[in-house]
């Protein structure tokens, strides 16, 4: 009798052991790869790595809180990167590799507008969805591309706000120096002009240098002899950081304001904090341990701890991309439909873990065009740090439209 | 006219560099008649040595300058003797393909030694002079120094030397020098030790002025090389005179005429003069 009663015990362990798998599908644990592909080295691996470890850390995050559940399945992210060198051919090769070789739907990271753009044009066709972090050349979000979305705004929704702050500091006669020969910083430059213009502002000399070039003296020089009010620079951190100290060298001490991104860690490498001392940089609101949120600061630190460095300011536009991605899938209830995955991009709102302060346009993080916008801030240059001075008057909505309008 | 001769003396000092260079490329090519694409890689491993040595280990940078130097030096003698020795004697091709591979080695090398990221290395030569309305930095003022001093000191050494007597009778006629009981040898591998150590120089000031990245050295061999085609292939004042006429010329057009097509102009004045002295400006017709 015992022993029937011992049997009888097992038994209904072993029903109820039973049961139990099978009505509980948190056991079936899966992994899903995202693909990254970034400038690692050359000319934009001063934004790329940054990006390239931002997508690491949240993917490290995610898995540690338990994964991504989608469905009855939950999913642990494993990324692959690849350096596309800051090259649209090494981009393409590299995105071409993780769609066909590596069988990866979920591409991000994308700091540079060449190789961006040269996926852009492909992307369309392709069964993925593309999340753009720091490339802001605007062409790539006004072709209408369904699966194709970016966090940071284009190079010329700032150019237009920089333009207003800097007539208003005073100066009349502004002398360029930049990267003339890349989209996104001409975007930049005509939208300033514009700006600037209306305020009875002149550029008085468009000087260009090369994105490896680090002897700007001759330029420098040409524009020391025209004896501008002021420097606006526009380019890579790292040309740009031996403009600032090449031109106190030659005796140029006029207010000097730039659309670099760097961070303070990037510019002391070339140049010395004295020399920077009162550089204005007038970009999107991005990374700065002042402006930044709770989590803002929460990123800074993990990311130190995590690489030994301090982040790009424009690093968390990677790091954001794989949180948005993260509740697109969930609410998608795929990992393999892109197209309600992309329809869930579209409709949704600023995640929770968002480091970058979005602007939202209808309550949607992203626009109709695949386009989010953050503020737009003035910071300078003050004992060794960037400091946030103050937001540049924006207006997404209005840019929004203007983006739409130039759809073909 | 400030501008002018601002532009000269910005200019001059970016050729002292071109003209390290140059110097360094036209003694093997003189010599093996080998277009030595590596020098530029190779001199760039010479300057990260020196950024190792003064951000790790603290050592002074002239110390580290001249340990970098030697480094150069040694570094040189294993590239003759391993790379370019065994083919000699064969086809000039072979050296060539020898050469381009070398490069591959030589950036590859720098990548995963000392990584991607930019370096600067670190001077306390932050003074500025001015001259009127001229400026020039403390750190131009001694690489322009230094530049001259080297150059000076590799003529006297070739023009006076016993062994610049060989090296000059080696590229004159390789024959005869042979029958008059030169070492051949001995003395390529003494130009190509010399020429990377030239090359190390170079690429420390490049690195102070400027910064060493991967593809700079490659970018300063093409300078290098073009140094050698303006003033004339296998002359030595050919390439002083080519490198300081190149890089006055990149500055002055970027001054004067568009900062977009920098390269451009220096390079078609190349070509200009090219036209009028195909051999170049120092060069002797073959």
């Amino acid at each position: 009798m015992k022993s029937f009663r011992t049997l009888s015990k097992l038994s209904a362990l072993a029903l109820a052991a039973g049961a139990l798998l099978t009505a509980s599908p948190a056991a079936a644990q899966r992994e899903l790869v995202i693909g990254v592909t970034d400038a690692l080295t050359g000319p934009g691996a001063v934004f790329g790595l940054p990006q390239a470890n931002s997508v690491q850390m949240a993917a490290r995050e995610i898995n540690a809180a338990g994964g991504i559940r989608v469905g009855t399945t939950t999913y642990n992210l494993r990324v692959i990167q690849y350096d596309d060198k800051t090259n649209p051919t090494e981009g393409t090769n590299a995105v071409r590799r993780l769609l066909d070789r590596d069988n990866v739907k979920f591409l991000l990271g994308f700091c540079c507008s060449g190789a961006t753009s040269a996926v852009a044009s492909f992307i369309r066709r392709e069964d993925a969805v593309m999340l753009v972090g720091n490339a802001a050349e605007r062409a790539i979000t006004t072709q209408g591309i369904p699966n194709l979305f970016r966090t940071r705004p284009p190079a010329d929704y700032t150019g237009q706000a920089a333009g207003a702050f800097v007539a208003r500091q005073g100066p009349r006669r502004i002398a360029v120096i930049g990267s003339l020969e890349v989209g996104l910083y001409v975007q930049y430059l005509d939208a300033f002009e514009k700006e600037f213009a209306k305020s009875g502002g002149t550029i008085i000399t468009k000087e260009a240098f090369g994105l490896r070039d680090r002897d700007m003296t001759p330029q420098l020089t040409k524009i020391r002899a025209l004896q501008p009010d002021a420097l606006l620079v526009i380019g890579y951190v790292e040309p740009a950081a031996f403009v600032y100290r090449q031109s106190l060298e030659l005796g140029l001490t006029v207010p000097r304001f730039g659309f670099t991104s760097g961070s303070e860690e990037q510019f002391l490498r070339v140049v010395t904090s004295a020399q920077m001392e009162g550089v204005w940089d007038l970009k999107p609101t991005e990374l700065t341990l002042e402006s930044a949120s709770p989590v803002g600061v929460r990123f800074d630190a993990n990311y130190r701890a995590a690489f030994g460095s301090s982040p790009s300011p424009s690093a968390p536009y990677a790091y954001d991309q794989v949180y948005v991605l993260k509740h697109a899938l969930e609410r998608a209830g795929t990992v393999t439909d892109t197209r309600r995955i992309a329809d869930a991009i579209r409709t949704a709102t600023v995640p929770p873990e968002a480091v970058m302060r979005y602007l939202p346009v209808g309550g949607q993080m992203f626009d109709e065009n695949g386009q989010a916008y953050t503020s737009n801030g003035a910071f300078q240059w003050r004992n060794g740090r960037w400091v946030f001075v103050e937001d540049l008057p924006s207006d997404p909505v209005d840019y929004s439209k203007f983006l739409r309008s130039l759809r073909q | 006219m400030v501008e002018v001769l601002q532009q000269i003396l910005n200019g001059l000092t970016i050729g002292g560099v071109y003209v390290l260079i140059a110097l360094g490329l036209t003694t093997v090519f003189g010599i093996l008649g080998i277009s030595h694409f590596a020098h530029g890689s190779i001199s760039m491993f010479g300057g990260y040595v020196v950024f190792y040595l003064v951000t790790q280990q603290g050592m002074p940078l002239a110390f580290a300058c001249l340990a970098a130097m030697g480094a150069g030096f040694v570094l040189g003698i294993a590239v003759e003797r391993l790379a370019y020795r065994p083919v000699r004697d064969a086809s000039p091709i072979n050296a060539f393909i020898v050469a381009l591979g070398l490069t591959m080695i030589a950036e590859g090398a720098n990548l995963q030694l000392f990584g991607a990221d930019q370096i600067v290395i670190p001077t306390n030569l932050q003074s500025v002079f001015r001259i009127g309305a001229l400026t020039l930095t403390e750190l131009r003022f001694y690489i322009i120094l230094l530049t001259a001093g080297l150059i000076l000191a590799m003529t006297l050494y070739i023009q006076r030397s016993k062994t610049g007597y060989a090296i000059r009778a080696l590229a004159q006629n390789r024959n005869a020098a042979i029958l008059m009981g030169v070492n051949v040898s001995r003395i390529t591998m003494l130009v190509f030790a010399m020429s990377s150590m030239l090359g190390v120089a170079a690429a420390v000031m490049i690195g102070a002025l400027f910064a060493i990245a991967p593809g700079v050295g490659e970018g300063l061999a093409i300078k290098g090389f073009s140094v050698l085609i303006l003033g004339g292939l296998g002359s030595i004042p050919g390439a002083i005179v080519g490198g300081l006429i190149l890089g006055v010329t990149e500055a002055l057009a970027a001054g004067f005429l568009s900062s977009a097509y920098k390269d451009v102009i220096a390079f078609l004045v190349m070509i200009i003069v090219l036209l009028v002295r195909p051999q170049g400006l120092l060069g002797k017709h073959s």
